[in-house]
């Protein structure tokens, strides 16, 4: 009844984030030694503790190996043939916005991010982190009004170094799997976020980070403290010009949150993910990790990804607090070549903690797209609960689905469900959507976000009309 | 190594069987399955070395049973005991595979064999000789009901090897009984194959004694528009693993699996599931139960695999666990690997306690809580135990899950 | 109005109770006796704190006392197991029926009957005696016999599952019946037949407590006593006619006693 070659031709909207800016950068010499990790740490004039933080990091990153378990197929990364630290030209001390180079002023406008005072966004603080620097941050004087901090981890290390040695590292450990250990060792900048006790965030805070330079690896590290019961709600976005080569992005992502605070993440990933033929594209390979370290402390990951050659990430919730919560919604998209390999990992240890997992994989053209998750109960999670629901829809018959949930629990007066099911598009669903006068690609793309609609509800306002543009860009095509 | 070691010192190389010679060379390079597997990961190290302690025993002890044969009309098969049946019935027959026929089977399965999934069954080969090893062919129609018992000798290793060919249009109600005895280890192989449109009603009774082992793996393969219907149930066994791969050769055909597991003490017994389908229309209804008490681990893997060939897949499994004690441990792992889009698949997981609401209802009504949780533990096995076929209103298999320890 | 002299002593006495669930405090305080034969109604918005006073009584474990008695025939029951109450004469008629799949609703009646009996020094029933005695049960709730090889309360309807607790209730003959919000979700024609039912099993030994938000159930089965109760205490306490000015004047006439309290 559906005409197969429409299906196939819905995604094939061209990436409108692929333009390189063309300015001027301090690259570092590619390949990754002691050395070279000696000169990040330099030229970010950073203090000792966080140089011997890299450089064992290193060390255990040279013993591990590379993972092969996701069943992810992709060509070996050189490590070598990496660029560990670039960074656009600017002058010395950049001391207000004005003084930033209009080129990448330029570039975050085109991306639909302005920065200057004139233009930016009223009601969220952006920090733009570009390649490996963080070129601006805005409202951080409105900010510094409630006590919350919010600059660049590099500015950081320099004004908080002891909330950065406190707890850098503290929800992944340098040894906690490859990337992660790899991102301790080079990790180049990223976003800090201090939200004092008692504070609820006055908006919302995001960063937009940009890979612009096609051999230069992106590995940047956020960190968001927040105090006892206070609340942030924290944005994410991604973009990445078009090179025919695989850039890796291996980010660290931690969050702690202490008694009665809350933090919301969200995410919507849109890296460029390769051509058609599978040529080119970001490798996403992300270790984010939230620790309820407090009585009643809640973490809520949603994320929305759709870009990324390949995606390998696994948000995830340590809930140690007795009643923490801990949230998990996911939508994943997949197209032509696309892999992707997410979910979370609950980790229930203090007694009465719940969690949620709400998790939609959408796979079209010949992509793979995988939900893997493990919940996990612990001897003294008593009266603890997990429910999770992973849904999969398939578009075409050469995408594929899979669903890995991995539960374990040693506490009988726990409760842990998990259901996951497959559907597609059904044709008699469709036919009555056309069949009232809308066109066959909007009814296509009102399915996919109904299909969604749990998890964009849990999404920021801003996000989860992006969110559903974006997918319905993404599919243009594809269903037939 | 050891293993090997102990099946040539057994016996010498001439007297192998050309089977067990492949399946040697096979576990020549992986003389032991690979622990870090998916597959064998949490397979307890210590007690499946102890499942490979016993010394290798061709001989068969006397036969006895819990399970007393009281039907007439039930037909009841002891594998090992020059175990010999060809019946030419008018309606029916069920003759001995030849020795040819039966080689020439084997070999093709061990040529799809995986080396680390199929290695329960590799040393199930390698240690058998011709005479643990039962093949029947059968057709015809009003079949009397099959029993098939293997069983294990205290202080020793043994191993059983069924085959089963169901012809065209066939129909038969069969029970196959694996008896564990105090210090032994049972490894037991079965393949059935199921031609067009016949249809099985399979019962695996898996009941160990004390510090029993048992290695059970059972591969089945579906042919167009027949039934496989399996009912399982182990217990009592200290090791116990089992293994279900079932292929449908071209899909249309139908699956349908109700497994239970029940550990105590520090028992561990592990459940895998592979079910692949291979053509279209494909239909499969599975659920696994798990009950873990005291110190034991119970463990579920099951895989669901629709190809791009699978479409119109209906599948759904789901896995349902108990865990009654706060030194016990389960863990379930229920997998779709889908690349077809026209399929309906879905699976569930829960892990929880009996029913607190349920459990205060009835004890409201002035049902103790140890009654109370017998009746609701009754009605949790009895989903299961009502579709083994044969053994239901004979061995009370629920009074013996209820009140044994 | 519960100090007149009574000739008989109390089957129920709740004494100045407090109870909380997950620290949370439901209870605040409620006390309330029950004389024989006697009827009594508990009113009062949702999550005042009804449902929970009766499944404390029957002993819920989710909810712990933190202080006060619970006494049944002088007795302090406090620390009794739920199935113990029960034995005792204590019936609690759920507001929402539980389903127990897989369990047969004969075996299911049969052993809590029998559980009753042998607490009363009662011959226990076989199965076939038992059909005799559930047969002409099934009469008073008007129910069919195919009910009984049903599993418990799964797929009845809501009338259903209501009328198969006041054949529960039947069958253990309790000597007090808390019956929680029976009277909803049912039609007007199973109304009457639950009315009549608890007519006709209750008598002069034993005593009843109403809990409902309804005069509807009280024009059926007139209570002796009415309590309102509002934020884990028994505001007020009057004769059937207070039901009638409550049902006119509606909860938030009753808002005024808490503040004077």
């Amino acid at each position: 009844m559906v005409n197969k070659n429409l299906v196939k031709d819905v995604v094939k909207e061209p990436y409108k984030y692929g333009f390189v800016t063309d300015i001027e950068t301090e690259k570092i010499a590619k390949g990754l030694s002691e050395d070279i990790i000696r000169l990040i740490s330099q030229k970010k004039e950073e203090p000792k503790f966080l140089l011997d933080f890299r450089l064992k990091a290193f060390k255990k990153w040279q013993k591990m190996k590379e993972p092969d378990w996701a069943g992810l197929g992709y060509k070996k990364i050189d490590y070598q043939d990496i660029i560990y630290y670039s960074a656009p030209k600017q002058k010395e001390k950049i001391s207000s916005l004005d003084e930033v180079d209009p080129k990448l002023l330029e570039t975050f406008d085109k991306l639909g991010i302005p920065l200057t005072e004139q233009k930016k966004l009223t009601n969220v603080a952006v920090d733009a982190v570009f390649d490996s620097v963080s070129i601006a941050t805005t409202f951080r004087e409105e900010l510094a009004e409630y006590g919350v901090i919010f600059c660049s981890i590099s500015e950081a290390v320099k004004n908080h170094a002891d909330l950065i040695e406190k707890y850098l590292g503290t929800v992944v450990p340098a040894s906690d799997n490859y990337f992660a250990a790899l991102n301790s060792a080079v990790f180049s900048d990223g976003s800090f976020v201090y939200i004092p006790k008692g504070v609820t965030c006055p908006m919302d805070l995001s960063s937009y980070f940009r890979i612009n330079s096609g051999d230069s690896g992106q590995f940047e590290r956020t960190l968001i403290i927040a105090e006892e019961s206070s609340s942030v709600s924290y944005l994410e976005g991604c973009t990445a010009p078009m090179f025919d080569t695989n850039t890796l992005h291996a980010a660290v992502v931690e969050l702690i949150a202490l008694d009665d605070a809350s933090i919301k993440y969200s995410t919507v990933q849109n890296w460029y993910a390769g051509d058609e033929e599978g040529i080119g594209g970001i490798f996403n390979f992300v270790t984010k990790r939230g620790k309820c370290l407090g009585k009643r402390s809640k973490i809520s990951w949603s994320q929305v990804e759709t870009g990324s050659a390949i995606t390998w990430k696994y948000p995830s919730c340590l809930l140690l607090g007795e009643e923490s919560v801990g949230e998990f919604y996911s939508v994943a998209l997949t197209n032509n070549l696309q892999q992707a390999d997410t979910g979370t990992k609950m980790i229930h240890i203090g007694p009465k903690t719940k969690s949620t997992i709400v998790s939609k994989g959408i796979s079209a053209g010949n992509s793979k797209n995988s939900y893997r998750g493990l919940v996990k109960m612990g001897t003294k999670a008593t009266g603890s609960r997990n429910y999770s629901q992973c849904d999969s829809m398939l578009i075409g018959d050469q995408a594929s689905a899979n669903t890995f949930p991995y539960i374990k629990s040693q506490q009988p007066n726990s409760e842990i469900e998990h259901e996951a099911s497959t559907c597609r598009i059904s044709e008699d669903q469709l036919f009555y959507l056309q069949s009232r006068g809308i066109e066959f690609e909007e009814a296509v793309s009102m399915m996919v976000s109904g299909f969604c609609r749990d998890v964009f509800n849990q999404l920021p306002m801003e996000f989860a009309a992006e969110a559903d543009k974006l997918l319905a860009l993404k599919l243009e095509g594809s269903v037939g | 190594m050891k293993i090997i070691e102990k099946i040539k010192t057994n016996k010498s190389a001439d007297n192998l069987t050309e089977i067990q010679k492949i399946c040697l060379d096979k576990l020549q390079s992986s003389p032991l399955p690979n622990t870090r597997s998916e597959q064998w990961r949490l397979s307890n190290k210590s007690k499946f070395s102890n499942f490979l302690k016993y010394s290798v025993n061709e001989k068969n002890p006397k036969f006895d049973t819990p399970f007393p044969n009281n039907s007439q009309s039930t037909i009841r098969l002891v594998i090992g005991d020059n175990c010999q049946i060809n019946l030419m019935e008018e309606n029916y027959s069920i003759k001995q595979l030849s020795e040819e026929k039966l080689v020439k089977y084997i070999k093709e399965q061990i040529s799809c064999f995986d080396q680390n999934e199929n290695w329960s069954d590799l040393l199930n080969l390698s240690l058998n000789c011709t005479k643990n090893t039962l093949g029947l062919k059968i057709n015809g129609s009003k079949i009397p009901p099959i029993e098939i018992f293997s069983h294990a000798s205290s202080n020793s290793l043994n191993a059983k090897t069924l085959i089963i060919f169901l012809e065209k249009n066939c129909d038969i109600d069969l029970l196959q009984v694996n008896l564990g005895k105090e210090n032994s280890s049972l490894s037991q192989s079965t393949f059935f194959y199921l031609e067009e449109n016949s249809s099985v009603n399979h019962g695996v009774v898996s009941y160990g004694e004390n510090k029993s082992n048992l290695l059970n793996s059972l591969n089945v393969i579906q042919q167009n528009n027949s039934e496989y219907n399996l009912g399982s149930l182990h217990f009592k066994f200290n090791y116990a693993r089992f293994e279900i791969r079932v292929k449908q050769s071209e899909g249309n055909a139908k699956t349908n699996i109700k497994g239970m597991q029940i550990t105590k003490k520090d028992e561990q017994i592990s459940t895998f599931t592979k079910i692949d389908f291979n053509g279209p229309n494909g239909f499969l209804d599975q659920i696994n139960k798990s009950l873990a008490d005291d110190k034991s681990h119970a463990i579920f893997e099951g895989s669901i695999i629709v190809p791009k060939i699978a479409q119109k897949t209906d599948a759904s499994q789901l896995s349902r666990n108990l865990l009654l004690s706060n030194h016990a441990q389960i863990d379930t792992k229920p997998q779709l690997e889908i690349i077809a889009d026209d399929v309906k698949c879905k699976h569930g997981a829960t892990i929880s306690q009996l029913n607190e609401e349920e459990l205060f209802y009835m004890r409201t009504r002035g049902i103790t809580l140890t009654e109370a949780s017998k009746l609701q533990l009754s009605s949790y096995f009895q989903e299961i135990i009502s579709f083994i076929p044969i053994s239901k209103d004979r061995w009370n298999l629920l009074d013996k899950l209820l009140n044994e320890n | 109005m519960q100090s007149k002299m009574k000739e008989s002593d109390p089957i129920l006495e709740v004494e100045n109770l407090f109870a909380s669930t997950d620290n949370l405090p439901i209870l605040k305080g409620v006390s309330l006796t029950i004389y024989p034969g006697e009827i009594h109604a508990i009113m009062g918005r949702n999550g005042c704190g009804k449902s929970t006073l009766s499944k404390i009584i029957a002993g819920h474990p989710s909810y712990n006392i933190t202080n006060g008695d619970i006494k049944f025939l002088g007795e302090n029951i406090n620390s009794l197991e739920p199935e113990e109450r029960a034995q005792l004469g204590i019936f609690l008629g759920f507001q929402y029926p539980i389903e127990i799949p897989g369990v047969s609703n004969l075996e299911f009646l049969r052993v809590s009957t029998n559980a009753r009996r042998k607490f009363l020094n009662k011959e226990e029933l076989d199965t076939f005696d038992f059909e005799e005695l559930v047969k002409e049960k099934l009469e008073i709730v008007k129910m069919d016999h195919a009910f009984l090889s049903r599993s418990v309360n799964q797929g009845f309807s809501g009338g259903e599952k209501k009328r198969n607790e006041i054949l529960q209730m039947a069958l253990l003959e309790p000597k007090i019946a808390i019956l929680d919000e029976t009277d909803s979700g049912l039609d007007i024609d199973a109304l009457r037949i639950v009315a009549s039912g608890i007519k006709k099993i209750s008598n002069a030994q034993t005593g009843i407590i109403l809990i409902t938000h309804y005069q509807r159930l009280l024009d059926e089965i007139k209570p002796n006593y009415v309590h309102v109760m509002s934020d884990g205490q028994i505001i007020k306490t009057g004769e059937s006619d207070l039901a009638l000015e409550l049902e006119e004047k509606g909860y938030e006439w009753t808002d005024n006693f808490i503040k004077k309290a």
